[in-house]
């Protein structure tokens, strides 16, 4: 019976995720079609606006883009089912080799990024919270208010400019000095500067709800048993404030999967750092109808399963949502 | 008998954007070993701030302004937050008002006992805790205590909560037990159980308890003694027998008289006029003048001192004065109608 | 049409769905009267599903089975409902538990005295809503200086007599009070029930008291109701049900009310019920004159 409910429950989850990716991937091929720019000019590059218009259409019929864009979804989706995504125009390779190449960069970045958040933010909220209107509290929540606010690309640009271009200790672009990819050590240099904006961006906000949090909960009257039967404040703080505060706060990081990631896109970018971002920036410019359909689908998916695994982790966590005690005295039955 | 608790005209007072609001004032009285002390009074008399002032779980706009406390002889008014952690769980414990609320939802009842009996003993086994743990819910009287120690809060009864609340109170073996409104949050049927189990484990264990209520039912089965607390003073103590017999203030006697068994039969409740005054501005003299029908002029000048009825009760009220007596003569007992009258 | 009774409700069943399977049966199968100018108590322990029956009785939940009858129209019939929707509205007033929340804490006492007048489009009998919110302060025992102060000013007896104020707005025939003295000190809870008292004499209200003080409940109350885990156990007048009470948990229940008197009460042993006991199989049946029991089958009382 438990193992039936289980599938069930799994079955409709996973349902959901299929559905919107399918939705999603009709919304992207329509707008990407819609906007206005030339295929062609990524596929032949400067060459695109030197040809005729015999060989326009040639080329056009060549890539399938002569039909119409129903005909072409269809297209793309029977490929897409059978693993074949297609060509990159501007590659000129399968779009799942282009990306391969690159989405190992994107999460180290935003992988070791997101980390750093969800363990600074805990450590800076419990510190901020262990002393509430101490001198740190209050020079953490300035600081955490004022740098929230600056935007992503300007806090890059000043970084870049001061030490990279004034002080010339960290390198401004690129994952890894040029022939020398797997150097170890040039690798960590190329992800400092990347990794302190997204973290110092998205920290703040992250802190400031656990510490919050934490001091909801330290108000709360189970605190004053725990002081009662003598526990010192540090195990008030870990063994029963902060348990209860982590469940909300883990389904909370997963939910914010997407918004750390859209923001490593916007670091990237200005990095030149050769990820994910920096192909969807590229791609969408060049109308690379194929890498930015992939592309979409793969963030889509991350965002989708994010939510979906944040609102599982929500319902399974609390003790009090499994096997319900029903008030005392009432009568139960089923339906 | 030896003392447990001595506190000696304590006030303690709040921080409030209004300004100081005196929450405790002048409060003095004793705790002997094995004795159940019950506080009454209507909300906001300052008896929860009492018990917490004394174990020092107020929160930081509380301070103490003067007086000073005694647990087992020793002065522990200027102790700082480290040392009254150590004397919490094992000196003195509290048992709240809703169980429900200060039980942490997300830990099992067993695991939070078995952090009471750490404390009191570090070191134990994971087998001799448990052994503990099962034995305070036996003493609490929850049998197969084995499974249930491992039930969350939520699956427990009201009364089963409060028990468990007993067990981790209990868990340090304290000498000294604050019952803050433990039974007001159950029901009628739950509380009689709960105020004997109180009274039973007091018994046993020889712990000197505090039983803060202001259910004069509750307080006549448990109570050795009984202060009355009206706007943060104790205006009457006594046994229970003297307080509920013979009480002296006209507070008291309004409380007892206002309870619907008082008035069988009687068209209309005895209720007693107005409202507790504000704390903020506490009004000069005595703070139940207003509240009472027979009040006399010097009641509005004076705050009248504590007088000496017996041995053991004490009444603040100006009409144990000599010069009272001897004008007016005779003493207001229960029921005591046309005598009452008189004294107007 | 019934003609005796103000309030009728016959074989109330209340059904809370917890979730898609599964549902609570929070009332079942309850029936009972309340007279013009009669003190109905219903007691019971917390989760009894008393106030699942005041929520009834005043039109906020719709009940899985049976039927309440105000002056003989059914309140649940749509189309009788709306004949008689303005009656129903005023001459049934409700008293909450904890008035602090039940009252709007951005309106002056004045304005939510006069609030439900303006909804019903009453002219003040008084000249002005001030001088009708005037009066009936006056009348419930709350000082007039009051007026313009807002209800999170008041304390909790005060905030009691604003409710009640409000409620004598509409010159109610019924008022339905769901605890209305239990989060009250003991000195102002007997200055509550004065004022019911006061008020029943010289209005002839009827009322539904809900309580779980059984000493209370004694004293105000003319026939009072026992609920036990959603059904009614026994009813009868106030005297004949504390003196010769006859289902096990009605006796449990009362032995259960705690005497202020050190010696009598320590000397009291609560008699037990427990809920192994209870069967759900009961029969309403007559045992003295109005006085009823549910009988369980097979038990002999």
């Amino acid at each position: 019976m438990k193992r039936y409910d289980f599938l069930v429950y799994f079955g409709k989850k996973a349902m959901l995720f299929f559905l919107s990716i399918f939705l999603l991937s009709v919304f992207v091929f329509y707008i990407s079609r819609l906007a206005p720019g030339d295929p062609l000019l990524s596929y032949y590059g400067e060459r695109a606006e030197r040809l005729g218009p015999q060989e326009r259409e040639w080329a056009e019929k060549r890539l399938g883009l002569n039909e119409s864009v129903t005909v072409q979804y269809v297209r793309w989706l029977k490929n897409a089912l059978r693993g074949d995504f297609g060509i990159s125009y501007k590659y000129k390779m399968e779009v799942t080799e282009v990306i391969k190449g690159r989405i190992g960069n994107t999460l180290i970045l935003g992988g070791s990024g997101f980390l750093l958040i969800f363990g600074l933010a805990l450590l800076t909220g419990i510190l901020c919270a262990w002393r509430e209107d101490g001198i740190l509290d209050r020079i953490l929540c300035k600081v955490g208010t004022v740098v929230s606010c600056i935007p992503e690309f300007w806090l890059s640009l000043v970084l870049i400019l001061i030490f990279s271009v004034n002080l010339r200790w960290l390198p401004s672009s690129g994952a890894g000095a040029a022939g020398a990819a797997d150097d170890f050590c040039g690798r960590i240099r190329h992800l400092i500067l990347p990794l302190t904006v997204i973290v110092a961006e998205h920290l703040w906000y992250y802190a400031y709800l656990i510490r919050n949090r934490l001091l909801e909960e330290m108000r709360a009257d189970y605190v004053l048993l725990a002081k009662s039967k003598g526990l010192n404040k540090r195990r008030i703080l870990f063994a029963h404030c902060l348990r209860n505060a982590v469940p909300s706060y883990i389904s909370l990081m997963a939910v914010s999967v997407p918004h750390i990631l859209g923001g490593t896109y916007i670091v990237e970018t200005v990095f030149s750092y050769p990820g994910l971002g920096t192909l969807s920036y590229e791609s969408a410019r060049y109308k690379d109808y194929n890498l930015l359909m992939l592309l979409c689908i793969l963030s889509g998916a991350l965002v989708i399963f994010c939510s979906i695994a944040a609102k599982a982790i929500n319902e399974r966590m609390d003790p009090r949502t499994g096997n319900r005690n029903i008030a005392a005295g009432a009568e139960v039955q089923r339906r | 008998m030896e003392k447990r608790l001595k506190v000696d005209h304590l006030s303690i007072s709040f921080d409030t954007p209004q300004g100081e609001v005196e929450a405790v004032r002048d409060v003095s009285f004793s705790l002997s070993s094995g004795e159940v002390l019950a506080l009454v009074g209507e909300s906001g008399c300052g008896k929860s701030v009492l018990c917490r002032g004394i174990m020092k779980l107020l929160p930081a706009s509380a301070k103490m302004k003067s007086g000073s406390i005694y647990v087992n002889g020793v002065d522990i008014t200027k102790f700082r937050e480290r040392e009254m952690q150590k004397m919490r769980g094992r000196v003195f414990s509290m048992v709240f008002q809703d169980p429900l609320t200060v039980l942490n939802p997300t830990l099992t009842v067993g695991a939070q006992i078995a952090e009471a009996v750490k404390i009191k003993t570090p070191g134990l086994s994971r087998d001799e805790i448990q052994k503990r743990v099962s034995e305070l819910l036996e003493l609490v009287g929850i049998d197969r205590s084995l499974e249930r120690m491992k039930y969350y809060p939520h699956q427990f009864s009201g009364g089963m909560r409060q028990r468990s609340v007993m067990a981790i109170a209990l868990a340090g073996n304290p000498s000294i037990l604050f019952a803050d409104e433990p039974t007001t949050a159950l029901d009628v049927m739950i509380q009689a159980q709960i105020l004997d189990l109180l009274r039973r484990i007091q018994k046993t264990l020889g712990t000197a308890t505090v039983f803060v209520s202001h259910d004069l039912g509750a307080v006549a089965r448990v109570a050795d003694r009984v202060a009355v607390m009206y706007a943060g003073k104790i205006v009457e103590i006594g046994t229970a027998e003297e307080l509920f017999y013979d009480p002296k203030h006209p507070y008291t006697i309004g409380l007892l008289r206002s309870l619907p068994s008082y008035s069988k039969g009687c068209g209309t409740l005895s209720a007693i006029p107005g409202m507790p005054p504000p704390l903020l501005h506490p009004p000069k003299g005595d703070a139940f003048a207003c509240r009472n029908e027979y009040a006399l002029a010097i009641d509005y000048e004076e705050e009248p001192p504590m007088f000496r009825v017996t041995e053991t009760h004490y009444a603040a009220t100006w009409r144990l004065d000599a010069r009272a007596k001897k004008r007016y003569g005779g003493q207001i007992k229960k029921g005591d109608e046309n005598e009452e009258g008189r004294i107007t | 049409m019934k003609k005796e009774g103000l309030l009728e409700v016959s074989h109330l069943t209340c059904l809370y769905p917890i979730s898609k399977k599964t549902e609570i049966r929070a009332v079942s199968d309850v029936s009972f009267q309340i007279r013009s100018g009669e003190i109905f108590g219903l007691i019971g322990e917390s989760g009894s599903g008393k106030s699942t029956i005041a929520r009834c009785v005043m039109n906020l939940l719709k009940p899985a089975n049976g039927s309440v009858f105000y002056r003989g129209i059914d309140i649940y019939d749509k189309k009788e409902y709306r004949k008689h929707k303005k009656m129903l509205q005023t001459e049934r007033q409700l008293i909450f538990q904890d008035s602090g929340s039940s009252l709007n804490q951005r309106m002056k006492v004045h304005e939510v005295i006069a609030e439900p007048m303006k909804i019903q489009r009453r002219k003040p009998l008084r000249g002005s809503y001030r001088a009708e919110a005037e009066f009936q302060m006056q009348h419930v025992g709350l000082d007039v200086s009051y007026l313009d102060q807002y209800p999170a000013e008041l304390s909790g007896g005060q905030r009691q007599r604003l409710a009640i104020a409000r409620a004598l707005t509409m010159e109610p025939k019924l008022l339905v009070a769901d605890e209305p003295i239990a989060s009250l000190d003991v000195s102002i809870q007997a200055q509550i029930v004065n004022l019911f008292l006061h008020l029943r004499e010289e209005h002839g209200f009827s009322f539904l008291f809900i309580a779980h003080d059984l000493a209370m409940a004694e004293f105000l109350c003319d026939r009072v109701g026992v609920m036990y885990r959603g059904r009614l156990v026994e009813e009868a007048p106030v005297k004949e049900l504390f003196e010769r009470p006859i289902h096990p948990y009605t006796k449990a229940l009362l032995s259960a009310i705690p005497i202020p008197d050190p010696v009598k009460e320590r000397a009291r042993k609560p008699a037990e019920f427990h809920e192994g006991d209870f069967f759900f199989d009961g029969e309403w049946t007559q045992e003295r004159a109005e006085h009823f029991v549910l009988r369980e089958g097979g038990r002999t009382l």
